[in-house]
C-alpha cells in the first residue's frame, strides 16, 4: 500500500516536471499564447479591481520606504538642486532658441513624444515578483492599439518596451530586465552604444561598446539612438531620454568600453506609463 | 492531507488569492528597496502542511498562474515552485515538525532556493546580462522577508485547512466515555 502511494507520488511529480519542461519548450519565445490570453482575460478585471483597492495600502508602505530613503537623499538633493538651477537657466535659453530653430525648419515636433506615435496611457497592475525579471503588466492591450515592441515611457524617460500583448493587458519588459538591450547615444557627443542592465540593480545600467576615445563624463545625458539601416530599424524612436552617466572611469572605458548610467525613470516604483503606439515598427 | 471538495475549493482560492495579492500588492511595494515575495512562502507552507503531493501540485499551480498573468514563458515558474513545494513536503514527511521555527526557517531557506531557481531558469532561457553584486543582497533580503511572512501564512493556512490535516485529526481528543445510568 505504502509502496503504491510512493510510486503514485513519484509519477505525479515526474508528470509535473515533464509538463513544465514541455510548456517551457512550447511557449518560449512565442509572446502570449491562447492559454495566457484566456487566463489574462479572466483575471485582468480582478487584477484591476485588486490593484485599485490595494493602492492606498501600497502607497502607505511605499510612503514609509520613501521617507526613510528621503532622509538620506535630502542633503545630496540640495546640492544637486543648486546645480540644476544653474543648468535650467541655460536650458531655458536653449529651449527658446530651439523652438525658434524648429519653427524655422518647419518641424512640428513637441520633443516629448516623437512624431508619428500615439501615446496610450496605462496603469501598472502587476509586477514580476522575482529579482531576475524586470517586467510589469499594464492594463492596456491590443484593444487599445498596443503592439509588441512598442516603446514605453513615463514622465521621466524611457521605461522599456512591450514584450507581449493580450486584448486588455500588455507585458512591458523594463530596460532593467536581463534580456533588454537598447541602442543609445550620449548627448551632446553623439557617442553610441547599447544600454544593458545590471541584473538585480535597476538603478544601474551600463552603456557598452562605446568609443573609448571620446570624453564621456559624469552627468551627461543618454538618449535612445533610434538607428535605421538597410530596412532594419530600432524599436525605439530617437532622442527618448534614458538616463545620465553616473560613472565613467577611464580604466573601464579604455578596457571594456563601458560607462554606468542611472535611468531617469524610477523603475522600482512605476505607476502610470505611456505606450508609444503606431510608430514605425522594425 | 484529506482532500474533500471543500478543501480543494479552499486550496484553489488560496492559490488564486495569493497570486493576485502578490502581483497587485507585494510586487508593487518596496520595503528597504525590496519587494517581498509571498508566493514561495505560500507554496512552502502548503507543502509543510500537506506533504509532497500537495506541495508539488500547488507549486505547479501557483507558478502556472503567475506565468499566465505575467505573460511570461509558461513552465519556468511552475518548475521552480513545484520543486520547492515538493522539498517542503519532504521536510514534513521526513521530520517531525515540533518547533514553531521550522515553518519560517523553511520559508526563508526555500525562498532563497526559489530566487536562485528563477535565476537558473533565466540563464536556461538565454539571459546573458551582467549580474550585479546587489542581487545577492536582494536575495538575502527576500529570504529574510520570507521568514517573517512565512509565520503568519503557515498559521493562517493551518487554521484554514485544519479539517484536512491528518495530525490535527489524530491529536483531537477522543469523545469522553460516559457511564450509562450514572
Amino acid at each position: 500500500m505504502y509502496r503504491k502511494q510512493v510510486r503514485r507520488r513519484r509519477a505525479v511529480l515526474a508528470l509535473l516536471v515533464i509538463g513544465s519542461f514541455v510548456l517551457l519548450t512550447i511557449t518560449y519565445g512565442q509572446g502570449s499564447n491562447g492559454i495566457q490570453r484566456g487566463v489574462s482575460t479572466i483575471f485582468s478585471p480582478v487584477q484591476s479591481v485588486a490593484s485599485g483597492a490595494l493602492k492606498p495600502a501600497r502607497d502607505t508602505v511605499n510612503w514609509f520606504d520613501k521617507t526613510f530613503d528621503a532622509r538620506g537623499r535630502n542633503s545630496r538633493l540640495h546640492s544637486e538642486l543648486e546645480a540644476s538651477r544653474r543648468q535650467s537657466v541655460g536650458a531655458a535659453a536653449a529651449m527658446a532658441e530651439n523652438a525658434q530653430l524648429r519653427k524655422l525648419l518647419g518641424l512640428h515636433r513637441s520633443g516629448a513624444i516623437p512624431s508619428g506615435y500615439e501615446p496610450v496611457t496605462g496603469e501598472v497592475i502587476a509586477r514580476s515578483p522575482t529579482v531576475w525579471y524586470a517586467d510589469v503588466t499594464i492594463d492596456v492591450g491590443s484593444g487599445d492599439g498596443v503592439a509588441v515592441n512598442d516603446p514605453v515611457v513615463n514622465g521621466d524617460g524611457l521605461v522599456g518596451a512591450v514584450s507581449a500583448v493580450t486584448g486588455g493587458s500588455a507585458q512591458v519588459e523594463l530596460i532593467a530586465d536581463g534580456s533588454s538591450a537598447v541602442a543609445a547615444k550620449v548627448v551632446p557627443l553623439g557617442v553610441q552604444g547599447v544600454i544593458k542592465p545590471e541584473v538585480g540593480d535597476p538603478g544601474d545600467l551600463t552603456l557598452d561598446f562605446i568609443d573609448s576615445a571620446r570624453d564621456i563624463h559624469r552627468g551627461q545625458v543618454v538618449v535612445t539612438a533610434g538607428w535605421r539601416a538597410q530596412g532594419l530599424a530600432s524599436h525605439f524612436p530617437p532622442n527618448l531620454a534614458i538616463g545620465e552617466v553616473t560613472r565613467a572611469s577611464p580604466r573601464e572605458l579604455e578596457a571594456i568600453g563601458q560607462v554606468h548610467v542611472r535611468p531617469f525613470a524610477d523603475l522600482r516604483n512605476l505607476d502610470l506609463v505611456q505606450v508609444l503606439t503606431g510608430g514605425s515598427r522594425g | 492531507m484529506i482532500l474533500t471538495p471543500k478543501i480543494l475549493a479552499r486550496l484553489i482560492a488560496v492559490v488564486v488569492l495569493g497570486v493576485i495579492l502578490q502581483l497587485s500588492f507585494f510586487s508593487q511595494v518596496a520595503v528597504f528597496h525590496i519587494s517581498p515575495d509571498l508566493l514561495p512562502a505560500l507554496v512552502v507552507s502548503l507543502g509543510l502542511l500537506g506533504g509532497t503531493m500537495t506541495g508539488a501540485v500547488s507549486g505547479f499551480a501557483v507558478g502556472f498562474l503567475l506565468d499566465c498573468l505575467l505573460v511570461a514563458p509558461l513552465g519556468g515558474g511552475s518548475l521552480v515552485l513545484l520543486v520547492t513545494g515538493y522539498l517542503a513536503g519532504l521536510v514534513r514527511e521526513r521530520f517531525e515538525i515540533r518547533s514553531p521555527l521550522v515553518a519560517p526557517l523553511s520559508c526563508m531557506v526555500l525562498t532563497f532556493f526559489v530566487e536562485l531557481g528563477f535565476g537558473a531558469v533565466q540563464l536556461m532561457l538565454g539571459g546573458n546580462s551582467n549580474v550585479s553584486s546587489a542581487v545577492v543582497g536582494d536575495l538575502l533580503a527576500q529570504s529574510v522577508f520570507a521568514f517573517f511572512l512565512g509565520w503568519p501564512i503557515y498559521l493562517g493556512l493551518r487554521r484554514l485547512l485544519r479539517p484536512a490535516l491528518i495530525e490535527d485529526q489524530a491529536l483531537r481528543r477522543p469523545p469522553r466515555a460516559t457511564v450509562l445510568g450514572a
